[in-house]
């Protein structure tokens, strides 16, 4: 971050620029929905929710929808992809909060990994370019310092900014999105010193500002002997299987598949079925349901075990990261408020 | 209020009466509680109760009665459980369906004075809170204190509570509550009933779309214990689980149509749903035609059949078509 | 005079097999004229019609749905239309009330013996869909919620 060099832009002037990209970029901002945020097409004439703390559900909607069609049939209808809805321009996500991006980042590893790679989730992806906004004000239960986050952390950004109050800060992160800003250099002008110094300011106070911090640098390892612990007994009598904490976690990647059938399908042109992709969630009862009956996970308990061990075992053993990033979503939106950050303190204080 | 409750549940364990206890302990958020298993006697003093123990914990209660294969013979529990009017309700629903046995459970019941929406405070980030009376205090992280007024904050449908105490019971502490009147409880059912039909219509159509099918209101519900929901299953397969806009409309409908005549209003499918859809006004409208059809209310008596597994001669019939 | 509606209401008729499938089964034989377009499914007993049925028929594009059984106290079943008769009340009123037009789904008494009441049945519920056009609330496949989600307009 050190030599990065600085430009800023008014807020006023980022709506311009925006619009501007309209016909090149699908473009999602955060807007402001009844008290909440949540991630929308960016339409003219329409403010960004410069304040908002993080939205309900995480941006990973946008490059993993809940439901996606991978592709039609029919007898005589052309068995093809789904059209990508980006009506051949790229995607823009503006504003997204460091720790979502760095989510980003993981998902990218998933489903672009070395073993398998997502035709439907990189074709986003390569046209998807990420302008993230740094936290000047983290939420009581954010805690991604914990996971090695911060609130000017870069990793998945293409662009980082910085809200000054009227001005933006942007630094490029990536080749891309040194690219960007060049090509976008007639609104942005050289930051000054002094400007530099004022996000330096107040990151330093968004710093102090989070509160939550929980040592698990070790709990990967920790966790390698820890199938049959007595602490599971107890971990996760709370539970409801309600499946919350996994559709609003922007690292949770889980889904299923399934076909849907068109009961209007007049000819034997038109398509008679497409097969869909959808969230799902190792939390539900009936998420390894075998067609034999047997369910290797039959209780509450086994389910809440693979959802840590994913999370902080099995994921960093194949990707060599913990797939959380400290954002505070499922324990914010927990029917029974059952705090991840509660259950891995217990966990590194057992033995 | 909580020494009481503590002194019974140590009573009960005392006298083993009981092996498992579910309370409310302390959140890790303000303004939350959370639902605590209690086992050991020392664990007793962690319980609370306060105007933010809304959770149903009913809803638990089933998952202890399922028969577990090649134990015939295990022992069931006996549970003990902290029940306010509307779990109470839930639990002699359960009871009814023969989900839970009657004698294995010993119900603490306790009069409730309503228990606070937090979803009505929005865009404060609020660092600490505390209860004192009828008012709540709240800090927020620039250190601002507001006092607010808890009847403001209040859920709706606590607000217009008819039983604030469970009907069945093993044991009652508390002081009886004031309740409003039955009127004031349905009247935002008629005021909607008297909007035109598209209107109703375009109400439902915003309402759904908001929905993720997250099953959190069918898996807070303690009615829905069902081990396969309709909405899982493949064969055959009513819809599939996407968040398509028909499907999410029809398990809706089907989830509360599953609950007609047994739905006792207690509000765990509004509070869990973390999208803010408007359930009660489609819950309610079905308990209100099971009252005024049948003249049934769930949850208040064991002896009553269910409406839906019995019948009169004289049952209205002036929907029948007639050429 | 050109005939520009024309398009026709499908209607599913559950009917149970006692009863109001027999009532259909004499105005056939008794050369009975009826509107063509329902589309019959025999149940045993009205009461076997799971409420989801109906609302899966609509689901699929169907305009209209009739469910007729014996009359109370006729029940091959003794009491399999009585149920059915609370189910159906309950069923009616909440869709009603969620806005799907009154007259789409309908519920009727028919007896083996009553060939001309089915006929006069059939007439009334075709004539009363006709009138509320084809269906255009609850369809699969009519929009799809891509994307982000919106907020239907």
């Amino acid at each position: 971050m050190e030599n990065k060099i600085f430009k800023l832009i008014k807020k006023k002037e980022i709506l311009k620029l925006l619009e501007s990209l309209t016909k090149e970029y699908n473009i999602f901002v955060p807007i402001e929905d009844n008290g909440d945020a949540r991630f929308s097409e960016f339409k003219s004439g329409q403010d960004i929710y410069w304040d908002y703390r993080n939205t309900k559900i995480s941006p990973k909607e946008i490059l993993f929808p809940q439901a996606e069609t991978l592709f039609c049939f029919g007898p005589e209808a052309e068995v093809k992809s789904e059209e990508p809805a980006s009506g051949g321009k790229g995607y823009l996500i503006f504003g997204i909060r460091p720790c979502d991006a760095k989510a980003i980042s993981l998902l990218d590893k998933v489903f672009g990994g070395e073993d398998f790679e997502d035709p439907y989730y990189l074709e986003r992806r390569k046209k998807t370019t990420v302008i993230s906004l740094a936290c000047n004000k983290p939420q009581i239960d954010c805690f991604c310092t914990s996971l090695n986050g911060k609130p000017d952390n870069e990793e998945g950004a293409d662009v980082i900014l910085f809200d000054l109050g009227e001005d933006i800060l942007a630094g490029a992160v990536t080749k891309k999105g040194e690219k960007f800003i060049e090509k976008q250099n007639k609104w942005f002008e050289d930051a000054g010193q002094s400007d530099v110094a004022k996000k330096d300011k107040i990151m330093d106070l968004s710093l102090k500002k989070i509160k939550s911090q929980i040592d698990i640098q070790n709990i990967k390892e920790r966790l390698d002997n820890d199938f049959t612990a007595s602490f599971w007994d107890e971990i996760h009598q709370k539970c409801l299987g309600c499946g919350i904490c996994t559709y609003f976690c922007p690292t949770c990647h889980c889904f299923d598949i399934t076909d849907e059938i068109n009961p209007k399908a007049a000819d034997s042109k038109t398509p008679k079925g497409k097969r869909v992709r959808c969230w799902d969630s190792c939390m539900y009862p009936l998420f390894t349901l075998h067609a034999s009956g047997h369910n290797p996970r039959p209780t509450y308990k086994e389910r809440m075990r693979q959802r840590i061990m994913h999370k902080f075992n099995y994921c960093p053993e194949n990707y060599s990261e913990i797939f959380c990033v400290g954002c505070g979503r499922c324990v914010r939106n927990c029917p029974v408020n059952i705090d991840l950050r509660e259950m891995l303190i217990s966990i590194e204080s057992t033995k | 209020m909580i020494e009481k409750i503590k002194e019974t549940v140590k009573k009960l364990f005392k006298e083993n009466k009981i092996d498992i206890f579910i309370g409310y302990n302390e959140g890790t958020l303000p303004l939350r509680s959370t639902p605590c298993f209690i086992t050991k006697p020392e664990d007793i003093e962690k319980l609370v109760w306060n105007s933010y123990c809304s959770n149903n914990l009913a809803v638990y209660l089933p998952r202890f009665f399922v028969p577990q294969q090649g134990a015939k013979d295990a022992k069931l529990p006996r549970i003990g459980i902290l029940a306010k009017g509307c779990d109470g309700r839930s639990i002699v629903g359960l009871i009814k369906e023969h989900q839970i046995p009657r004698e294995n459970i010993y119900i603490i019941g306790i009069h409730c004075g309503g228990m606070i929406d937090t979803k009505k405070i929005k865009k404060v980030d609020i660092v600490a809170a505390e209860e004192k009376n009828d008012k709540v205090l709240v800090e927020d992280e620039d250190k601002r204190k507001v006092e607010l007024k808890k009847e403001e904050l209040l859920a709706d449908m606590c607000k217009t509570c008819q039983y604030t105490a469970p009907v069945v019971y093993d044991i009652l502490l508390g002081k009886e509550k004031q309740k409003t009147s039955k009127e004031d409880r349905e009247a935002f059912i008629k005021e909607f009933e008297k909007k035109p039909l598209e209107e109703r219509w375009k109400y439902f159509q915003e309402q759904i779309s908001k929905c993720i099918r997250c099953n959190a209101c069918r898996q807070a519900c303690p009615n829905c214990y069902c081990k396969e929901c309709f909405a899982d299953q493949t064969k055959p397969k009513w819809i599939g689980p996407t968040n398509d806009i028909s499907d999410v409309m029809f398990y809706q409908i089907g989830r509360i149509f599953h609950q007609a005549g047994r739905c006792v209003d207690c509000g765990a499918c509004v509070r869990a749903c973390p999208m803010d859809v408007d359930l009660r006004v489609f819950t309610y409208k079905l308990i209100k035609d099971v009252k005024e059809f049948f003249e049934y209310e769930a949850g208040v008596s064991l002896e009553e059949n269910p409406p839906l597994a019995t019948f009169k001669q004289d049952d209205k019939q002036e929907f029948i078509t007639e050429p | 005079m050109k005939n520009d509606n024309k398009w026709e209401p499908k209607i599913v008729t559950f009917l149970c097999n006692w009863c109001s499938y027999a009532g259909a089964d004499l105005a056939g034989v008794s050369r009975l004229q009826y509107p063509p377009n329902i589309r019959v499914i025999r149940v045993p007993c009205s009461g076997r019609v799971n409420p989801f049925y109906i609302i899966k028929v609509l689901q699929n594009g169907i305009d209209g749905v009739l469910v007729s059984g014996c009359h109370p106290g006729d029940c091959h079943y003794i009491s399999g239309n009585l149920i059915a008769r609370r189910k159906f009340a309950l069923l009616k009123s909440f869709l009603e009330y969620i806005g799907i037009e009154p007259g789409r789904v309908q519920f009727s008494w028919v007896s083996a013996a009553e060939g001309g009441r089915f006929v006069d049945i059939i007439e009334k519920v075709t004539s009363d869909i006709k009138k509320l056009g084809p269906i255009k609330k609850l369809g699969k496949w009519q929009k799809e919620t891509e994307h982000i989600k919106e907020i239907l307009k």
